[in-house]
Order: C-alpha cells, then structure tokens, then sequence
C-alpha cells in the first residue's frame, strides 16, 4: 500500500488526466466496470467533480493495472527519447564531418552551409506548411495510432495511446508537444554538429573556396554578404569583397582569412540554423507548460455528466427523522339506540359545483352538508337528542378518506340504529380515481359499514331495500 | 459556513408531498408514493448540496389527518381567562397527553415545522376549499413560522386556483406557487425557490447558489444526452457490414444488423434515462420505447416510417423495410481505384487499407451493408423526443412515459447532416462495428459538432 500511494504520489497532473481519459474510453466501450469501492474512495476524497473524477480513474487504473502500464509507457517513451536524443547528437555529429570534410581538400562553402542547413530548413518549412495546411494532425494521428497498435499488445494497455491523443488534442496541446519534440531534437542535432563544428575547426586547417561555372563572381559576393550581414550585426566577421573574389580562384593560404571564413560560416550556422531552431524550441515549450496546467475534463462529456449524480450527489438522504406512530384504529362501538325514528341523509364535505340534495321522498329529513367543525358539532348534538332509525351518509369519494373524514363517519354511525354509506358518482363527463375509490371500500369496510354507489333513497324511506 | 436551510414539506394526507420531494432533490426513489392516504407516517430528510456545501434541508412529514379535532381540541387548552398567541398554544399542545397518543401524527409534522425554517404547504389544487384545510392552515400557522403555498396538481385541468388564492389571501398568505410535482413546470424550481426566498430573505444566497447551480446542471444535462445521441447516430451512420451476396446470407445479416441497431438504441435509452437520473427499469418494463404504444412498432417497419411523415422514395421504400440499403459499389472499380489512389496520395494507411478491404470484397463478390439514411432519420427524431419528454418529467412520476405524437421534419426534406455524411466513409468510428479502434479525436470531434447540430433541432 504504501509502495503503491509512492507511486500515485509521484505523478504528475498530465498523468492522472491520461488515466482518467483511458478509463473514460474504456467505459464508453460499454465495459461496466465494478467501481463501488472506487466511488465510495473518490466521495470520501472530497473536491470539486473534477477532483473525484480523477480520484476514481487513479483508483481503478491502479486496481486494473493501466497504472503499471503507464509506468511502462514512461518508461518506454523516456528511453525512446534518449535514443532519440542519441541518433541526434550523432547525426548532428556527422553533419559536421560531412560539411567539413577531412581537411585534405579546401571547403566549399555553399556546399558546407547546404549540408549544414539544407535538410534542415526543408524539414522546418514542411512542418510550417502541415500546420498551416489543414489541421496538421492526420499523419501525426496516424502514425501515433500505428505506433500504439506495434505497441499496445495487452488489454489494459490498449486505451492508454489513444487515451493521450485525445487528451492532448483537446487542449490542442498535441502540436505543441510534437514541435517541441521535433524542434527539440533538431536543436539537439544542430548544436551537436556546432560543437563539432568548433571542435573541428580549432584542431584541423581548412581552406575555403567557392565554385561556379554558370554564374558571375559579383553575384556570390554579394549572396555572401547578404547571408553574413545579420551575423556580422551579432559580431561574426565578414568578408570583404577582395577575400571572396580571392577565394574563388583557390584556398586562401593567409590564416586571418581562414579566420574569416571560419566566423562567417558559423555566424550564418548559428543564426539561420540553430536560432531558429532554439526559438521554437522555447517558444512550444511554453506553449505546452501553459497547455498543461490549463489542462481540465471535459465535464460536459456523457460519460462525466453520468459519474456526478455516483461522485458529487446533489441530494443526500438524511434518513427517518421521526419514526410513524402506531395509532389507535377506528371502530363503531355498535351500541344498539333504544330510541330511534326517522330518515336522515347527511352529506360530507362536498363541493359547490354539486347539486345537493336531490329529491327527496317523503319522510327523509335533510341534514345538509357537513363542512365546518360548528355544522358537525351541531349535527352530532342533534342527532344525540333525536337519533335517526336509518342514516345515509353522502361522500365524494374524489376526497381522500383521511382519519378526521372516517372519525366523523364513524361518530354519526354511532347515533344512528342503522347506516349505510354512499359514495356519489362522478359528474357527468368526469371520471373517478380508481386507486381513490378503492381506499374509501377499504376504509369503509374497516369500520363495518355498508356502502354503496347508488343511492338508497329507497332503503332510507322504508327501512328495506 | 451557514447553516443549511431546513424546510418542512406540510400539508393535507394524500396531496403528494413525499411526490414534492421528489421532484426536487431529483430522486426516484426517495420516500414512498402510494394513491393511498398517509403512506408516509414518519419524517424523513433529505439534503440538497451544491458542491459538498449542503444548502437545504428538507422533511417530508406525514400529513394532517384531523385538523378539525385538533384545532377544537388546541382550542380547549387554552384555560379560562387566559389568551394564548400561536406558538404558545402549540407547545402547550405538544407537552398534553393527546400530542402522543391521537394526535400523535400531527404532533410529529408541528415538531418537525417548529425545527424548520419555513414550511411548504402543499395544496392538491383540485379540492375545494374545505374548512378542514382552513382549520389545517390554523393549526400550521400556530407555528410562527413561514409557510408558502404550493399547489399541486396543477396541470390536471379542473384545478380550483382562483378559489384557493382567494382563501389563502383571507389566511394572510399572498405569495403562492404552482408546482405540479408530477409535470413540474420548466421554470417552477426556480420560482418556488424565488418565493422561499422572499419569505426568508435571509438565506436569499443560498437558496440563489441552488437555483444557479441547477440551471448549470440543466444546461450540462441537455448537452450530455445530444452527445449521447450524437453518439449513437455516429455509431449507426459509420457502420457497415460486408456480406456474402448470397439471399439467406443477406438475410441473416440485415437480421443481425437489426438487432445491433436496436441494442445500440437501448443503450442510448438506457443512459439518457440515467443521466435524467430516472431507473433504468422505468423505461425497460413499464415505460419502454420499444415495446408499448407506438414504440412497439418495428424500427424498420414502413409503417413507423409513414407515420413519422418521412417520405420515402418508392426505391427508398424497399431499402427502409430492410432496414440497410445494400450498397452494391456499382462501378466499384473505377470509383474504388480512384479512391484508393487519392487515399494513398493522401498517405492514409488506415484509409487505404479500409478501403482495400472493400474492394477486395467487392471482387469476391460481397456486397456492403450499410444502415438506411431514414432510419437514422427516425433514431434521432425518437431520441429527441425521448430527450424532450424526460427533460420535463418529474421524479414522482409514476406513470409510464407518454411521448407526443411524432411530427419528424427532421432533416426530411434535406440531406442529412455533415458530420453524419462524413462518417458514413468511416466504418472505424462506429462502436457497432467489429474490431473497431477505441474512440478517435476525430470521431469526438463529428461526435460534437453533430451534438450543436441536434441542439438547433430540439
């Protein structure tokens, strides 16, 4: 464990976006990955979203070992880069030896300076024309994904390559990255090859001569000092028009004018070879710093949008703050009334949009409808004083049958030989709630009462149906 | 760090106040929800956070059963001679031997509102204005606290709103909210969480953080499933299929063509479902696309087609019953070689390799199958529906999903969108494929241009 929190501990933030990214596209395969414990990991962490995004992906890539794998990606991508940095300071070597020579015959300097300069201008202004032509990715893309398809021979490993393209593009980071690589290793080269450069020219004696059969003499004195102009601003020396229409016929034996040569060629090395280089070396290179710590998710992503509601809940349960009560049930105590006479028909809480009462046979009383707590109370007075033989007791089942609904039902039954219910039909064009209709034949049938949904005025007038 | 706001969602049984909370934390499967009267009998809590930082508290409490008993009885304990204000009568009411005993369920829901900040009185806007619910609102009001009206079942049609206003203004309650739980309105949140605060002005930058910031996650929501659907008309466009241009084979790969188009699209259903945080079985079971009312027909059957309104060219007709146009690379040789020669200039190995296996194909004698313009057409019309009707769904909903009459203009009378032409020459960035390469930046790139596309659409 703690070899392991070492390692986490150890990268950087490109690192935990790379593995979140990888674990993204593993998951957008529609591999469901078991990440309970990695979840519970990640909220415990704390943070923004972001925060627990990468926490969980660090967690899963460590369990599933992309981790491990991105250490041997490093691993590799650090020795291919020294192999890199290898061929290019060889390469940038035999640049040198090519352009000088052995010494044995007098150096041409166009030839020198094509050699030293020649491919890598060509390269610098390929590079310039793919970026500015078209997105300047898709042979770079293509030769990454063949470059991670040689590579990526285990599962785990597979998303890694594409994951850092992707990464890497969407910050538009990744031409960056391949300027300051390709710009890197040419400065590489190049200094090299002026070190050789330098080297040589200090142990070895070199005349230099230039050639030319079609051309005129004036015209290559003055591209020479067209070329040296910029490095003779810099201090390089520069040669004056007798020293090069001299050199042209053979090598100058006079040392100062070797001298002279020697510092014009490296001043025009230097200034259109390796200051170029060393600029846009410089320059992508914080490029890249600046792309990197901007670095982010790309939160409105899917796959992130669905991770927010596991990683960052809104909404927390708080749990039962107050357990439910048991509560006495309710039932009519049945008593039998000694007295009794007469119909009643009572409604209870009804609306106005009803027409109440309907015709009434002879010998029914109406008792109205039951709303407020003085019109129950006088009710319920009354019917102590004169308790009906039969009682009809109206409701609109759209009302919930709620306990203070049932107690007041129940309480009337009470003074009352004989009750029966009715649940009123809907108005007309209307329908009842099924569910609703079933509650109240429920509670209904929990107090003993007889229900019905036609009225019963019949029963109510003459005591059978 | 502020206190969180704490609320007590009150009223009536039955009025749907455990729906409420629902709704607003977005949970489906807080509380219970039942047509019967008082289902819930406990107080329970949830908490909404906005970045770890909890910013509201709220109750959903049993409901008020007895209001006119209580209020006769809160009424009596008031002693001869003496004039108790609200909150005195109520503690005197909670310390009496009724509040745990019959009006034990009523005790909890005063408890609860007298730790609250403020209440939410819910309304069931198709009753009438009983004198039990005046004699509730008494008793709640008892409290001293804050109590803002929301009335619910709005949107049922016969709904009583001038009558209720009418008698919560006699109650001293003016500002009032319509909020139905089931349909919630697309700007109701935040004007119930604007009435709050209001009624609290206090915790006015809480409860605005909240509003902000569930706008925000609207607004990423919605981006989120166009790229999910983005995704899935990508998946089907690029996708194609080399088969045997022999009858049962062809057969038995449009047939399994099929069925991957239609696994694909549950996929999709499933994660727009999750991402509205709705359950996956709300959509597999009782409210699937695919299997009840229209859904039910056949992605590939004409008929759906016809009733979408797209038109189909008589050819086209055949092509769409199928389900995949057999594109036979008439003259494929020619136009494949010329491709093949611009796919090398261009120095597209990937490119030339495809495209060498289809040409190749083509000389055995195979035929490709690709997916039919019109049913991509008819994915992204049902996605987007789909889309609309869960973006106004609310998390108390218990009814299955009843999407609109489809009016599928999309794209008929035009050619389909770039980003789906482009892919169409792309069968490596369709997930449907065999052997496809893991996600490219190219593909998330149509993936998203496609995506602002969809959002012109919808």
């Amino acid at each position: 464990m703690s070899s392991s929190t070492k390692t986490t501990a150890l990268l950087r933030p490109l690192d935990r976006f790379w593995l979140c990214e990888a674990i993204r596209l593993r998951e957008a395969r529609g591999e469901p990955l078991e990440d309970r414990a990695a979840n519970r990991l990640a909220r415990a962490s704390g943070g923004d979203l972001q925060q627990r995004i990468l926490q969980r992906a660090l967690s899963l890539a460590e369990r599933d070992g992309q981790l491990a794998a991105l250490q041997h990606y490093r691993h590799g991508a650090g020795l291919a880069l020294l192999l890199l940095a290898l061929l290019a300071l060889l390469s940038g070597a035999g640049l040198a030896f090519a352009a000088l020579g052995d010494g044995v015959r007098p150096v041409n300097v166009f030839w020198a300076l094509g050699s030293l300069l020649g491919l890598n201008l060509l390269m610098l202004a390929l590079t310039g024309a793919s970026l500015l032509l078209g997105d300047g990715n898709g042979l770079l893309t293509r030769l990454w994904r063949w470059l991670s398809d040689l590579l990526a021979r285990d599962v785990q490993a597979a998303q890694l390559a594409p994951a850092l393209m992707l990464l890497l593009q969407r910050q538009r980071l990744n031409r960056w990255v391949f300027l300051l690589l390709s710009n890197g290793l040419w400065l590489l080269a190049l200094l090299s090859a002026l070190a050789m450069l330098l080297l040589l020219m200090s142990t070895r004696r070199y005349g230099f001569v230039w050639e030319t059969t079609l051309l005129g003499s004036n015209s290559f004195i003055g591209l020479i000092q067209a070329l040296g102009a910029l490095p003779a601003l810099l201090g390089f020396s520069q040669p004056d028009a007798q020293m090069i229409r001299a050199s042209g016929e053979l090598a100058l034996n006079d040392p100062a004018a070797r001298q002279v040569w020697a510092s014009w060629l490296l001043g025009v090395f230097i200034i259109f070879g390796v200051l170029p280089r060393l600029l846009l070396a410089v320059f992508s290179l914080w490029a890249c710093r600046r792309g990197l710590k901007r670095l982010a998710l790309d939160l409105s992503l899917p796959d992130y949008q669905l991770l927010r509601h596991e990683l960052l809940p809104d909404s927390e349960y708080l749990g039962i703050v107050s357990a439910a009560p048991e509560l006495p049930s309710l039932l009519p105590s049945g008593h039998s009334l000694e007295q009794s006479d007469g119909a009643l028909l009572v409604a209870i809480e009804l609306d106005d949009q009803r027409q109440w009462p309907p015709a009434l046979p002879k010998g029914v009383a109406d008792a109205g409808n039951l709303d407020t707590r003085e019109q129950r109370q006088h009710l319920l007075d009354q019917l102590s004083r004169f308790p009906p033989a039969r009682l009809l007791i109206a409701c609109d089942p759209r009302r919930s049958p709620d306990r203070g609904s049932l107690a007041l039902i129940a309480e009337l039954a009470r003074s009352a030989t004989a009750t029966r219910i009715w649940l009123l039909p809907a108005a007309p064009g209307e329908a009842l709630d099924a569910d609703r209709l079933a509650d109240w034949h429920l509670a209904l049938k929990q107090l003993q009462l007889p229900f019905a949904e036609s009225a019963c005025l019949n029963w109510l007038e003459t005591g059978h149906d | 760090m502020t206190k969180a706001l704490r609320l007590a969602v009150v009223g009536h049984t039955n009025v749907g106040k455990t729906s409420l909370l629902r709704t607003l934390l977005r949970d489906v499967d807080f509380g219970e929800v039942s047509h019967r009267a008082s289902t819930t009998r406990h107080v329970e809590g949830a908490r909404l956070s906005v970045d770890g930082v909890a910013l509201l508290e709220l109750y959903d409490t049993p409901g008020l059963e007895d209001a006119i008993a209580l209020l006769d009885y809160m009424e009596r304990l008031e002693r001869p001679g003496e004039r108790l204000d609200g909150p005195a009568r109520t503690s005197r009411f909670l310390e009496s031997s009724e509040a745990r005993q019959r009006f034990e369920q009523e005790a909890k829901v005063l408890r609860q509102l007298l730790h609250s900040d403020a209440g939410l009185y819910l309304i069931d806007a198709r009753e009438p204005v009983l004198a039990k619910y005046k004699d509730e609102l008494a008793v709640l009001s008892g409290c001293g606290k804050p109590l803002l009206p929301v009335l619910n079942f709005v949107s049922a049609g016969h709904e009583k709103e001038q009558a209720w206003r009418d008698a919560l203004a006699r109650l001293g309650l003016h500002a009032l909210v319509c909020f139905d739980t089931v349909v919630p309105p697309q700007d109701g949140e935040r004007r119930l969480y604007e009435s709050l605060a209001l009624l609290l002005e206090k915790s006015r930058p809480s409860l605005q953080r909240l509003i902000d910031d569930h706008a925000a996650q609207a607004e990423a929501r919605l981006q989120s499933a166009r790229q999910l659907i983005a995704e899935l008309l990508i998946d089907c466009a690029a996708c194609r299929q080399q088969v045997v241009a022999e009858p049962a084979a062809e057969r038995a790969a449009i047939e399994q063509l099929h069925q991957a188009v239609r696994q694909r699209e549950q996929r999709c259903v499933e994660s727009l479902l999750r991402l509205y945080a709705f359950r996956k079985d709300d959509a597999l079971t009782t409210s699937l696309p695919l299997l009840d009312g229209r859904w039910s027909d056949d992605l590939f059957n004409p008929e759906t087609l016809r009733q979408l309104g797209i038109k189909l060219g008589g050819g086209m007709a055949a092509g769409a019953a199928t389900g995949a146009g057999v594109d036979l690379l008439v003259g494929g040789l020619s136009l494949g070689a010329a491709t093949l020669l611009g796919a090398l200039a261009g120095g597209g190995v990937q490119t030339a390799r495809s495209y060498g296996k289809r040409l190749l194909g083509k000389f055995k004698g195979q035929h490709e199958l690709s997916i039919d313009d019109n049913i991509l057409r008819l994915l992204a019309v049902r996605q987007l529906q789909l889309l609309q009707a869960l973006g106004q769904r609310g998390h108390a909903a218990m009814h299955k999903l009843q999407l609109p009459a489809a009016e599928a203009s999309l794209w008929s009378d035009s050619k389909l969108p770039a980003a789906l032409r482009k892919s169409r020459a792309h069968p490596e960035w369709s997930a449907l494929n065999p052997r496809s390469p893991a996600s490219s930046p190219e593909r998330q790139a149509q993936i998203a241009a496609l995506a602002e596309k969809l959002r012109g659409e919808s």
